[in-house]
Formats: structure tokens, C-alpha cells, sequence
């Protein structure tokens, strides 16, 4: 042990020396505080401006006068995404989702405005967060302080001569690892301090409920990430005969890990499941409306069977005799038999969204840095699968909404006279308001159990080739 | 080209051809032009059959409204079908009109910003906001990862293809030792590391005008007058952004440092000017120019008149409506029959010329962080191509907007077409069908001034760094 950490401290002491090292580790010890402040900044603005409406919305709702329930419910309301304070970790698919939809009764709104459209082409080249210095960045430094770990031993000959003083290849092995991972501990440091500040400052309001156990899950999971990339690296330069050819496998390795391979899966799997368009998804809904899901039963065949049905039910001959407002019950009917159109029209959505996804989740099997970007931004809450969830919810608020605005309107009004019946503020306050909390991070990483079985995958692999290597290696030859 | 040019250029390329690896890499690049090329002609492809699916819908849709002229009215479906085809009242509301903005042959080549904004609406005669904010289904995964297109493989691959073969062009012969046999040649070092760039600027350039030509000729014919200014420029963008990479790996190389720095040197430039730089002006143009689009979240509520049994109300809508519209006004019957439907009209129209301003307020907006953004094109050569790429393909931002202004000038028609009759209550005859609003994108010139300039900014910084390197590898080199 004590010959590991006097391997480590000599590494550490020539990393230091070296000048590119240190400004490129200064550079990402400046990139995350200013992806920091910038996520905080736009996290604040938003958040504030996101309260702020939703509030106003509220107000809206609950002071729109007295009228007629169905009324109401197309005057319906708005809703908008939070932004979770993690999401300034990372952003996410947050800029590409939607920020707010309408609610009213009939129709499913899909969410508008992805941030997105507000930014001319140069926003596809990604933007700062602290999940890209980490992902793309910190690796490039840990390949710059890494690649010649060992060809710099065996070019200039000390290599030979540590041998001769009987220290094993896996003891200086471990001791570079433990090295590299000090020297980034030190440069992430205070970043980790900032993201704890602003995440205990902020976590109370936030939609997020468990942010402590996601802080620990976001370190573990760069921690192992972090490891694997140093691994990777001084097993490359173990094995590499020059320090340029090492230099040159981890750079193409990085390139096609980090790079090419995300687009290339997901362009691909864009090509294998193809999407259906807003205007044929939403002509397959009308029509089903129009013809019914099984293309006979017409909305007037749907109305003649609901009638026929209450007034068998309740022996009656006609529907004025019904001691409630019939109206309000075939309302709330043909809205359920909508939610039934729109649920199988949008599960045959989702489940295109979810094989394309899925494609990816196993490409990530090849590529422990697509487990990393899926896993970071699910414990980030930006993830498809939180994303699902918030419109799941919305959807039931909706329901919730229209379904108290049919059933008071069957309830209080009467048959024929529409405008003989208003409600007032006390029915509106009878809907809640929205509020969405999102799902635990262990309910949302059994989504994710490709990604987590393929890091301890890499995990394994790299620990054997260490271990093999370092076994097989004669130091004559080394 | 003198003798020792020629001996130069034949050494070259005997050490390229023997290098497996490296003429590995060229066709690794190649096989993903291609593949570049068949992912972008197929996102395209598959947006223009939505196209025709779209307008399918439609057609389907107005034979009906036609067809029910001529039927014979037997089941009460049918005549609600001839209402709606006729009557004014119902039609103003219900018949979808597509406005398409048809993708530029080269779309493909440059997908830009296509798979982010709408490139069809339906529209009827309601209320124009109510209909323009609803996005385009897409996975928004796929959104984020960006499009493997041909802009791709020329704004991030070719650089890294190009500091791939140049990093040790002095380096090299330093580390292997031949550098002593070089100098005692009669010719300089400047000259030969000159050379050597030279030959793999041509190779290397070849490869990507070759890629680019396959491009250019499998999207679309480049000798169509529209097409054919588009594909010089996009040429000529090809060279001056490899120019620019050329340039910098030669001011690299000119330090004359080992190859290992070399490497990191220019990887490093290559991640900062792809990566570093664009994600940072991202970051401060999203926080120095905050946007909320919950403003116009609530253009898209559905409201109509408060009492809309109180005449009273309907008739103040329908005056304050035609005091805009003079020229709807003098049917006899204005308020006496289709009172609600024209209030209806109104209402909505009266609505969206309300918020028409908080709309252009926000466009504003957003051409605000394009222009600011733009300032900085100068700084990042990467950028600034990708957006002239787009340019040339018509896939920018700035061709949404112009759409959207034409969805606007498009929507007028629609309801001058049915406010007409639906104020002057007259029916829609079937002859009125010959004679529909159509769609029409103003022929919109791509600004070349603009566009040359950004080339011109590109070439300007291949000239800077390339003059840089010109005169650093001189200094001491008679060490």
C-alpha cells in the first residue's frame, strides 16, 4: 500500500509539471463553475417565470366568473413544466420537450414550444452543462494525463529499472489509477461543493423528492464513469508500444465512443421505427371519434345505446324524466370513449418512441458512454421516461377537471336548457390546483437496467484486462 | 512545379499509399459521407411523403365537400355533409387548408433545423394562434442527438480527418529521425512541410468535394437554375472551411513541438471550436436574452363570447369587427341570421389581431439571439458553416419565420374567402370550389450577400492562421 501511494504521489508530482494538464484541467474547473452559474441563472429565470404564470393560470381558472360547466371546461387551463434543480446538472432532453400545454375538454393537446425553437442551428452543437464537461470533456483530460503513463516509463528506460526494484506491474498500475483519480478528485472538488449548495438551497420547492439520494446516484455514476476512462486509458499506454500510438488509439476510441456512435444509433433507430406525422396521428384519432375504435359503431349509434341504456336503467321513457341532466352524463361519456381513442392511439405512439429508445439502451451495451448519458439525465429528472410520466399526470389532471365539470353539469343543470345554468367560483375551487412531483430515482432506474448491467459490464472487463495484462506482461520485454 | 516539387509530391504519396491505416480512414469517411448522404434523403424522403399524405387528407376532404353537391340527400349524415360543404357558417371553421413549405432539393444534405419546426399546417378560418403553435411529432431523444447529415460529416468529421493525417508532418521526421537528412537539402523546411500540406489538402479536399459532388447530383439536378448557385457555394464552403482546418494544423505544426503535443494540440482546437465554444454562447444567449414562451402559451386558450345567448354582445362583436373590415358590412340581414357563427368570426379575428403584437414581440426575440449570435461567426469558423450550410439549404431559422409569415398572409385569405360569404349570407356555390385559397410561398431569394460574407469570414480566418504558421516556422529554424 504504502508502494502504491508513493507511486501515485511521483505520478501526481509529473502530471504537475505538466503545463498543458493544468490549463486544461483550469479550463474545466472554469467551464463547470460557469456551467454552474448559468444553469443556475437560467434554472432561476425560468422557474420564477414558470410560478409566476402558473399562478396567474390559476387565478385565471378560479376567477373566471360565473358559467355554464362545459363552458369552463373548454376555458380549461395551462400547464407547464417544471424545471427540476438538477436539471442545471444536466439539461437534458429538457430543451427539445415541450414547456406547456392546454387543457380543455374533447381534445388532447400535445405540448408546444420546445425551447429549442427559439435558437437558430448553432443550439444542435449541443449547449455548456455540467454533464458535457463531465461526459466529453473530463475524458479528454484523463486521456491527456494518461496516455503516456506507461510508454513514457518504457521510452525512457525507467520502466526497467523499477522492475529491477521489485515493484509488480499491478502495484504501478494501480498506483497511476489512483493517481489520475486523486487528480481529478482535487479538480472536482469545488464543483461538487456548488452543485450541493444550490441543490440543499433550492430542493424544498423543487419537483424533484428525493435529491439527496440522486446527488449520491450522480456521483457514484461519474465516479465509475471517471474510473472506467482512467482504466481505460493506462491499460491502453500499458499495452501500447509508443506513447503516439497510445495518444492515438484513446483519441479515436474517444471520438467513436462520444461522438459518432450516439448520433449514429439514434439516426438509425429513427430509420427502423418510423413516426407517424401530427396531422395522419391526429386523422386516425377524428376518424376513430367520427366511426368509433371499431369502425362501425358511428357517435350518433354510440349516443342512441348510452340513451337506451339509462333509460332502461332507470325504467324511463324519455331522457328529460332522468332525475339528472343527461347531457352532462353522455358528455362525460363521450369523453371517456375519446380518453379511450386518444390512450390507444398514443400507446401506439409511445411504443415507437420506446423501441427507438430502446435501440439505444442496447447500443449502450457497446458503449459504457451512452449508459452514462442516459443514466445522468434520468437521476437529472430530464430523461423520455420523467418526461412520460409529467404528461401522464397532466393528462389524468385533465380528466379530473372535465370529469368534475360533466358530472356538476348532470348533477345541477337541466335538459335542453344550457343557458338556463351557470356555476361559479366554488366549483372551480373544487378542482386543485396542478402540482407534479416526479417519480423516485429507484423507480425510474428500472427503466434503466440495461444501462446500469452494462456499466458493471465495463466495469468487469477492464478490471480483468488489467489484471490479465499486468499478469502477462515479462518486464524484459516490457 | 519544379523538379524538386514533383519528387516531393511523388515521396508523398508513395508514404500515403503504403500507410494502410490512413487509406483506411479515407474510405472509413467516405462510407460515411455516403451514409450521411442516404440518412438525410431519407429523413427528407419521409417528410415529402407526409407531404403528399397531408395533402391526400385534403384532397379527400374537399371531394367529399364537392361530392355532396351533386348526392342525393338521404340519411342525415349526408346533409350535415352538404351543410358543412355549403353553408358558410359551418365551413369557415371546418375546412383545412395546408400550407406546405416544400423542402429545398438539398434539404437533405443539411437538415438544419426541418425536424425541429413544422413544415405543414392545417388551417381553417379559426383563430390563427389557436393553429400555429402545435409542434410536429418527433422523439425528442433523436431531437437532441442531431441529424448524421452531410453538413455533419463536413463541419466535424473532415477537420478531425484532416488533423489526423497532419499532426506530425514535422513532428514526424523529428521523432523518426529523418529530420537531419531533410535539412541538409537544398530546399527549406518551410517549403517542404508546405508541399506536404499542399498534397494532403488536395487529397483530403478531393475526398470531400467527391462526397459533396455524390451529395449535390444524388438530391437534385445542380444545373436547375435554383439549384445551381447553391451547389457552387456549397463547393466553395467545402474548401475554404478544409482551407481553414489546413491553416490551423499548420500554425500547429509550426511550433514544431512533438507529435504527442501536436496531437492534443489541434484535438484540443478541434473540441473547442465544435464543442467548447458553440455550448457556451448557447448557454448566454439562453440567460442574456431570456425567452418564455408561456406568453404565448395563452393566444392558444379557446375563448369565445362571455353570454353568448345575450344578442346584445354578439352584435357589439360583429360591429367592432366590421369597423376593421368595412367591406364585410351591408347585407341586409347581418345580425338576423348566422348571428353566433359571426360573432364567432369575429371574435376569434378580432383575437388574434390583439395578440398579433405579443406574437411579433416574440419573433423579435428570437431574431434578437440570432443577430447576437451571429457577432460571433467571426470567432467560430464551425458555426458559421453549419449556418451557411443551412442557408444553402434553406433549413435555417430564419426561413421558419418567413414561413410562419406566409402561414399568416395564407390564414387572411382563408377567411376574406369565407367571411365574404358568411357576412354578405351567401351560400358556397359549387362552382366557388374551382376557385380556393391556395398556399403560396413567396419565392424568397437566400441572401447571398450575407452568405458570401460568412464565406468570406471563413477565409479570412484560414488566411490569419495559415499567414500565423507561415511565419512561426521560420523563427529559428537555422537552430
Amino acid at each position: 500500500m504504502r508502494l502504491i501511494s508513493l507511486i501515485a504521489w511521483k505520478e501526481i508530482k509529473t502530471a504537475l509539471r505538466e503545463k498543458l494538464v493544468l490549463a486544461l484541467g483550469g479550463i474545466i474547473v472554469l467551464l463547470l463553475g460557469l456551467s454552474l452559474f448559468a444553469g443556475y441563472l437560467n434554472y432561476e429565470q425560468q422557474q420564477t417565470i414558470i410560478t409566476q404564470t402558473q399562478e396567474v393560470k390559476r387565478q385565471e381558472w378560479l376567477n373566471q366568473g360565473d358559467k355554464h360547466p362545459h363552458i369552463a371546461a373548454h376555458y380549461g387551463t395551462f400547464v407547464f413544466k417544471p424545471k427540476t434543480v438538477l436539471s442545471l446538472f444536466d439539461f437534458g432532453l429538457d430543451t427539445y420537450t415541450g414547456t406547456s400545454v392546454y387543457l380543455e375538454a374533447h381534445h388532447q393537446h400535445e405540448f408546444m414550444f420546445r425551447p429549442a425553437q427559439d435558437h437558430s442551428s448553432m443550439i444542435r452543437f449541443g449547449e455548456l452543462s455540467a454533464a458535457l464537461v463531465l461526459q466529453i470533456l473530463m475524458p479528454l483530460l484523463i486521456i491527456f494525463l494518461a496516455f503516456a503513463s506507461f510508454t513514457r516509463e518504457r521510452e525512457s528506460g525507467t520502466l526497467k529499472l523499477l522492475m529491477s526494484q521489485g515493484v509488480s506491474f499491478q502495484t504501478l498500475t494501480w498506483g497511476k489509477i489512483l493517481a489520475y483519480g486523486a487528480i481529478l478528485a482535487v479538480f472536482l472538488f469545488p464543483f461538487l461543493m456548488g452543485i450541493m449548495l444550490i441543490s440543499v438551497g433550492e430542493f424544498q420547492q423543487d419537483a424533484i423528492p428525493d435529491v439527496a439520494i440522486r446527488l449520491l446516484l450522480f456521483a457514484l455514476l461519474y465516479g465509475v464513469y471517471l474510473f472506467l476512462f482512467i482504466a481505460f486509458s493506462v491499460w491502453v499506454s500499458l499495452c501500447s508500444s509508443t506513447g503516439r500510438n497510445a495518444l492515438l488509439t484513446l483519441l479515436s476510441s474517444w471520438i467513436f465512443l462520444a461522438i459518432l456512435m450516439p448520433k449514429t444509433v439514434v439516426n438509425l433507430s429513427e430509420n427502423v421505427y418510423q413516426l407517424p406525422s401530427m396531422r395522419e396521428f391526429k386523422a386516425a384519432i377524428e376518424e376513430d371519434k367520427a366511426n368509433g375504435l371499431d369502425g362501425k359503431s358511428t357517435r350518433s349509434i354510440r349516443m342512441a345505446r348510452l340513451e337506451k341504456e339509462y333509460l332502461e336503467k332507470y325504467g324511463m321513457d324519455s331522457v328529460q324524466q332522468l332525475p339528472f341532466n343527461f347531457e352532462g352524463v353522455s358528455m362525460q361519456a363521450g369523453e371517456e370513449y375519446n380518453n379511450k381513442i386518444y390512450d390507444y392511439h398514443l400507446g401506439k405512439l409511445r411504443k415507437i418512441f420506446q423501441q427507438q429508445n430502446r435501440l439505444g439502451s442496447m447500443a449502450s451495451l457497446f458503449n459504457p458512454f451512452l449508459s452514462v448519458q442516459h443514466l445522468s439525465m434520468a437521476l437529472s429528472g430530464t430523461d423520455p421516461h420523467t418526461f412520460i410520466h409529467f404528461e401522464d399526470e397532466v393528462e389524468d389532471y385533465r380528466r379530473e377537471l372535465v370529469r368534475k365539470m360533466n358530472n356538476d353539469m348532470a348533477e345541477n343543470s337541466h335538459y335542453g336548457e344550457f343557458y338556463g345554468y351557470k356555476a361559479g367560483s366554488e366549483l372551480w375551487a373544487e378542482v386543485e390546483d396542478f402540482s407534479y412531483q416526479t417519480p423516485t430515482a429507484l423507480a425510474l432506474l428500472k427503466h434503466y437496467w440495461i444501462e446500469v448491467i452494462s456499466l458493471a459490464f465495463w466495469l468487469g472487463i477492464i478490471l480483468l484486462l488489467i489484471f490479465y495484462t499486468n499478469r502477462k506482461l515479462k518486464p524484459l520485454y516490457g | 512545379m519544379d523538379r524538386s516539387t514533383r519528387t516531393l509530391i511523388r515521396y508523398e504519396w508513395k508514404t500515403f499509399y503504403r500507410n494502410r491505416f490512413q487509406l483506411l480512414m479515407l474510405a472509413v469517411i467516405f462510407l460515411f459521407g455516403l451514409y450521411a448522404i442516404y440518412y438525410g434523403k431519407s429523413e427528407i424522403n419521409e417528410q415529402r411523403q407526409t407531404i403528399q399524405a397531408v395533402k391526400a387528407l385534403e384532397h379527400n376532404e374537399f371531394s367529399a365537400y364537392q361530392a355532396s353537391f351533386t348526392e342525393e340527400m338521404k340519411t342525415l349524415e349526408q346533409e350535415r355533409a352538404h351543410d358543412i360543404a355549403s353553408r358558410p357558417a359551418y365551413a369557415w371553421y371546418r375546412h383545412g387548408y395546408h400550407a406546405i413549405l416544400l423542402p429545398h432539393d438539398y434539404a437533405s444534405l443539411a437538415i438544419g433545423q426541418r425536424d425541429l419546426f413544422r413544415y405543414y399546417y392545417r388551417l381553417t378560418g379559426m383563430s390563427l394562434h389557436y393553429q400555429l403553435f402545435e409542434n410536429e411529432l418527433a422523439n425528442p431523444v433523436n431531437l437532441m442527438a442531431g441529424n448524421f447529415d452531410l453538413s455533419f460529416v463536413m463541419v466535424y468529421l473532415f477537420p478531425l480527418l484532416i488533423i489526423a493525417f497532419c499532426y506530425g508532418l514535422f513532428s514526424s521526421d523529428k521523432e523518426n529521425g529523418t529530420l537531419p537528412l531533410l535539412q541538409i537539402q537544398p530546399i527549406g523546411i518551410r517549403r517542404i512541410i508546405l508541399t506536404r500540406l499542399g498534397f494532403y489538402f488536395v487529397l483530403i479536399t478531393g475526398l470531400a468535394l467527391l462526397i459533396s459532388l455524390i451529395g449535390l447530383f444524388s438530391a437534385g439536378n445542380p444545373f436547375k437554375p435554383e439549384n445551381l448557385l447553391p451547389a457552387i457555394s456549397w463547393l466553395f464552403g467545402v474548401v475554404v472551411y478544409n482551407a481553414f482546418w489546413f491553416g490551423l494544423i499548420f500554425l500547429i505544426v509550426s511550433f514544431r513541438k512533438s507529435s504527442s503535443f501536436n496531437a492534443i494540440t489541434a484535438v484540443g482546437c478541434w473540441l473547442l471550436i465544435l464543442i467548447v465554444v458553440p455550448a457556451i454562447l448557447n448557454v448566454i444567449v439562453t440567460t442574456k436574452y431570456p425567452m418564455s414562451s408561456t406568453s404565448l402559451a395563452s393566444l392558444t386558450r379557446r375563448t369565445g363570447l362571455e353570454n353568448e345567448d345575450v344578442e346584445e354582445e354578439s352584435r357589439e362583436v360583429i360591429m367592432e369587427f366590421l369597423a376593421h373590415k368595412p367591406e364585410l358590412a351591408g347585407s341586409d340581414s347581418l345580425i338576423k341570421s348566422n348571428m353566433l357563427p359571426k360573432a364567432y368570426a369575429a371574435f376569434t379575428t378580432l383575437k388574434d389581431m390583439n395578440s398579433q403584437q405579443e406574437v411579433d414581440h416574440y419573433n423579435a426575440q428570437v431574431l434578437n439571439r440570432n443577430v447576437w449570435t451571429y457577432r460571433f461567426h467571426w470567432l467560430n469558423p464551425a458555426v458559421n458553416m453549419q449556418h451557411i450550410l443551412t442557408q444553402i439549404a434553406q433549413t435555417d431559422l430564419k426561413t421558419f419565420l418567413y414561413f410562419q409569415d406566409a402561414l399568416a398572409d395564407f390564414h387572411g385569405k382563408i377567411t376574406d374567402f369565407y367571411f365574404t360569404r358568411l357576412f354578405w349570407d351567401k351560400p358556397i356555390l359549387q362552382e366557388d370550389y374551382s376557385n380556393l385559397p391556395t398556399f403560396e410561398m413567396p419565392k424568397k431569394e437566400i441572401q447571398w450577400a450575407a452568405l458570401w460574407l460568412g464565406l468570406g469570414k471563413i477565409a479570412l480566418g484560414a488566411g490569419v492562421v495559415f499567414f500565423l504558421g507561415f511565419i512561426n516556422i521560420n523563427k529559428g529554424i537555422s537552430r
